[in-house]
């Protein structure tokens, strides 16, 4: 297999009972991977039991019965790796698993580590430990202790928490107010038997998309995927498609104290625009020019001439047409920087755009399109993406649609970003914090 | 043009060597494919070195605590305007950091290399700095430190540190405080700049499909500063012994949160450096790693969780191993960690955890190339320590249980101490 010039293509390998098989060639890595999404509507009743999924799998299976022989196993494979998590993606909510591991020709003894990696994979996703209809009880027991802690300690995190609470207030009743990983109070509610019904459930009829990638060959692909659906599949279930429009009739403004330092600021914003949508690469390039990068007006005007913040920056929640702007700051400056950051939005929407703000963008992410090829996770990433939201661009297609941004284009897309929420974690005094 | 040629043939890759004039030392790491390119410009000099002779004089100076820090912020201001915008035009993406040991300037990006490493090469040697300029930082700083106040795993890590060390600077917020940095002034940044922005105390290091007399040729023409001179470090003395075995703090935390380690108090560096780092992961994994028995009955009992984590920090200047992680009971998490520990250096690793492990950490090594940045970071990392990080290949051959015993009873049979957060 010779040089590919850096281009990364998805070779569908088949779609079959709800799966789709994709392999994503590149011969530069040292590593084979395998990535595996099943896909569910994110829904208040069933997010926790999702979330918990992957650490009840990954806790051994019927040939390696505990973390310690499972661990060991994978050690001897030359330091193999298997996930799993839970991830959201709009409005739903998606239960990855992933194994990797160094490229045959790395190994001292020629191991053909894909095929061995493989069966590990498939007996933690198929042969879990179970007991009497349900997950084995003391594992169930423990990771839902887990699960719940971990719900938890959203709080020791203080910009994601403000983030997180950013998007609660501002969905209420959508449901991409649900955290990936669910509620405290539905935790608690799992059982093993339920569980492990749910669990069923994506084995057998989640939609599913699989990625493989590194120097495999044929057959083993093809006994990969005999192998997977093996068992059979059916009743697929279909996936919703979560609605970016929402007229915001008031801004909702929402101040909350903790013992904390410094104070994090996140309004959020409504962009309506569906990712794949014309409007969704100039709404790119506007989040880059608003709050993306050094080059940005959020962190010229906040961070450089006003010395407010450490970071101020925008981010995009692509699936779901949001916009969070993110900032540090000290409580009394509160009224200045939310001044200062809603100044340069209305700038935005004016159009007073430069051409080297817009050039810098389009730069950066055209430098961003070809370094993403060079991350074998973050090539999975854009095609599963792409895949979810229906999107038939490749990589070069889609760096064409930035390419072609105009000013006109982003002055348009500015014209219906609407703020919707503003959020403010506000230290409580306390102005001996620190020891 | 003079450069040598290093092939590593089993793993596949290319190491490239030249030596400016200047004493000046350029590392590049061909990559095949990659579309990303990453350069580093970096500075054997952090925030541990806060003592020291200023060149051309005999005046040995204590700085500010978090001075190489505001160096390294203020070194993008340049007369005509902020480096970052003018990498940002180019596409590429620039940054920084500075650790305990080093201070680094790099930049990635896809296209335009050569425009971008000139740039990168001619500001780092060009310092602009102005009374207004040094004022006007201190806020944006003085919000870095206040975001790393509120951050958990930071304290947890910083405290624990304090407990390890009575003297050494190691224990030292990397930023200082927002007490420190007031006393920041233009001619104390010229002053640090001045004695450790040499080139014998610098390296350069690149990592992309790039051509090596292309990348050797630009650093030739760009470099134009003098060595001068050896720097002159110091380093207070540090007793074997723990600052204190315990610290406590209060935050907004769910649970608590503990980092407890142990110092090493052996100073090596070079090829032995990577070697006594490799000595303590394998054993750390032996007896902490998700492999391992306790491990496993710590999990099961509650006592840690996933976000448990082991580390190994070795320098030529200090050295600890620690780990920790959420628990609802640290002290008694601590207490079996420790004992295990002492056991194990009592009694070794077995030669079956020890050839299973070092297959995993061979693994890992050849899984580390996949990165550009990685590369650039580790590589750059492990020259300051007078190494190659190329040479972790050899040592994963060499490296025997022996040896790994013989380290192990040197780290393990020291105290341990304990860092706990509690919740409010």
């Amino acid at each position: 297999m010779g040089r590919l010039d850096g281009k990364i293509v998805a070779e569908k390998l088949a779609e079959k009972q709800g799966v789709q098989f994709y392999r994503l060639r590149s011969d530069k890595f040292k590593t084979s991977r395998v990535d595996i999404f099943f896909v569910d509507n994110l829904e208040k009743e069933r997010a926790s039991g999702n979330a918990i999924l992957p650490s009840i799998l990954k806790r051994g299976c019927q040939s390696y019965p505990s973390i310690t022989e499972l661990e060991r196993k994978l050690e001897d494979l030359y330091g193999a790796d298997i996930g799993g998590n839970t991830l959201k993606k709009g409005e739903a909510q998606l239960i990855g698993f992933n194994m990797s591991h160094i490229s045959d020709r790395y190994t001292m003894d020629n191991t053909r580590l894909f095929d061995e990696c493989c069966k590990l994979l498939m007996c933690i996703l198929e042969n879990p430990l179970v007991e009497e209809g349900g997950f084995k009880k003391s594992v169930f027991a423990k990771e839902r202790d887990n699960l719940i802690n971990y719900i938890r300690s959203r709080i020791n995190n203080k910009i994601q928490f403000s983030l997180y609470r950013c998007i609660e207030e501002m969905c209420q009743g959508e449901p991409f107010a649900i955290p990936e990983e669910g509620t405290e109070e539905d935790a608690f509610l799992l059982t093993p038997r339920k569980t492990f019904m749910l669990y069923r459930e994506m084995i057998q009829s989640y939609p599913a998309y699989v990625y493989i990638l590194g120097e495999v060959d044929d057959t083993s692909i093809q006994n990969f995927i005999d192998n997977f659906l093996k068992a059979g599949r059916s009743n697929i279930k279909s996936i919703k498609t979560p609605d970016v429009r929402k007229d915001v009739r008031e801004v909702r403004r929402v101040d909350e104290a903790m013992d904390v330092n410094q104070g994090k600021l996140c309004l959020g914003f409504r962009t309506q625009i569906d990712p794949c949508s014309a409007d969704y690469y100039p709404l790119v390039v506007y989040n880059g020019i608003l709050g993306g990068d050094t080059h940005s007006k959020l962190f010229q005007n906040v961070r450089e001439k006003a010395s407010l913040a450490y970071y101020a920056q925008s981010v995009l929640e692509k699936y779901k047409g949001l916009m969070i702007v993110m900032s540090g700051i000290e409580s009394e400056n509160r009224q200045k920087a939310e001044e200062i950051i809603l100044e340069q939005v209305e700038e935005m929407r004016r159009g007073n755009i430069t051409k080297d703000e817009l050039d810098a963008t389009k730069k950066s992410l055209e430098t961003g399109m070809k370094s993403m090829q060079d991350s074998q996770g973050a090539i999975v990433d854009f095609f599963l993406s792409q895949h979810l939201t229906n999107c038939a661009d490749d990589i070069e297609s889609t760096a064409e649609k930035f390419r072609k941004v105009t000013i006109d284009d982003v002055i348009r897309v500015a014209q219906n970003i609407q703020l919707d929420t503003v959020y403010f974690l506000k230290p409580r005094n306390l102005k001996e914090g620190i020891a | 043009m003079n450069y040598r040629t290093f092939v590593y043939e089993k793993l596949g890759e290319t190491l490239y060597e030249y030596v400016h004039e200047s004493g000046l030392k350029v590392l590049f790491v061909k990559k095949p494919g990659y579309n990303k390119k990453t350069a580093m410009f970096g500075t054997n000099y952090g925030s541990i070195d806060n003592v020291f002779k200023v060149q051309g004089s005999d005046k040995e100076i204590v700085v500010p605590d978090g001075i190489a820090h505001f160096l390294e912020h203020k070194l993008f201001e340049q007369e005509d305007g902020n480096m970052l915008d003018k990498f940002s035009k180019l596409g590429a993406s620039p940054n920084a950091f500075t650790s305990f040991n080093q201070t680094v300037y790099y930049f990635s990006c896809a296209d335009l290399f050569e425009e971008n490493f000139r740039m990168l090469l001619s500001y780092v040697q060009n310092p602009w700095l102005t009374d207004e300029n040094v004022e006007k930082e201190k806020g944006i700083i003085g919000q870095e430190i206040r975001m790393y106040e509120d951050n958990p795993n930071w304290r947890v890590f910083f405290n624990l540190l304090d407990c390890l060390y009575v003297n050494h600077p190691v224990k030292l917020d990397i930023a200082g405080s927002i007490e420190s940095i007031s006393k920041i002034t233009k001619e104390l940044l010229y002053d640090c700049y001045h004695t450790f922005y040499t080139p014998s105390n610098m390296v350069v290091v690149v990592v992309g499909d790039l051509v090596p007399e292309e990348v050797f040729s630009i650093v030739e023409n760009m470099i134009k500063f003098k060595d001068r001179g050896k720097v002159e470090k110091k380093y207070p003395e540090e007793p074997e012994h723990l600052n204190k075995e315990y610290n406590e703090q209060k935050l907004v935390v769910s649970m608590p949160l503990f980092y407890m380690g142990v110092k090493d108090n052996v100073r090596v560096s070079g090829y032995d450096l990577l070697k006594r780092r490799t000595a303590l992961n394998i054993v750390l994994n032996d007896v902490l790693g998700r492999s391992s028995e306790l491990y496993n009955k710590l999990y099961d009992e509650g006592l840690i969780n996933d976000t448990f984590r082991f580390e190994t920090s070795l320098d030529k200047a200090y050295g600890f191993v620690a780990c920790g992680g959420q628990s609802p009971d640290p002290k008694k998490a601590a207490e079996i960690i420790s004992e295990a520990l002492s056991e194990t250096a009592a009694r070794g690793i077995s030669e079956e955890a020890f050839s299973r492990i070092l297959k995993a950490y061979q693994g890992m090594y050849v899984r580390s190339f996949n990165s550009v940045d990685n590369i650039a970071r580790e590589m750059t990392d492990a020259y300051f320590n007078d190494a190659s990080y190329f040479d972790i290949g050899r040592v994963l051959e060499e490296i025997d249980i022996s040896y790994t015993n013989k380290v192990i009873n040197e780290v393990f049979s020291n105290k341990t101490a304990l860092s706990v957060i509690n919740p409010q």
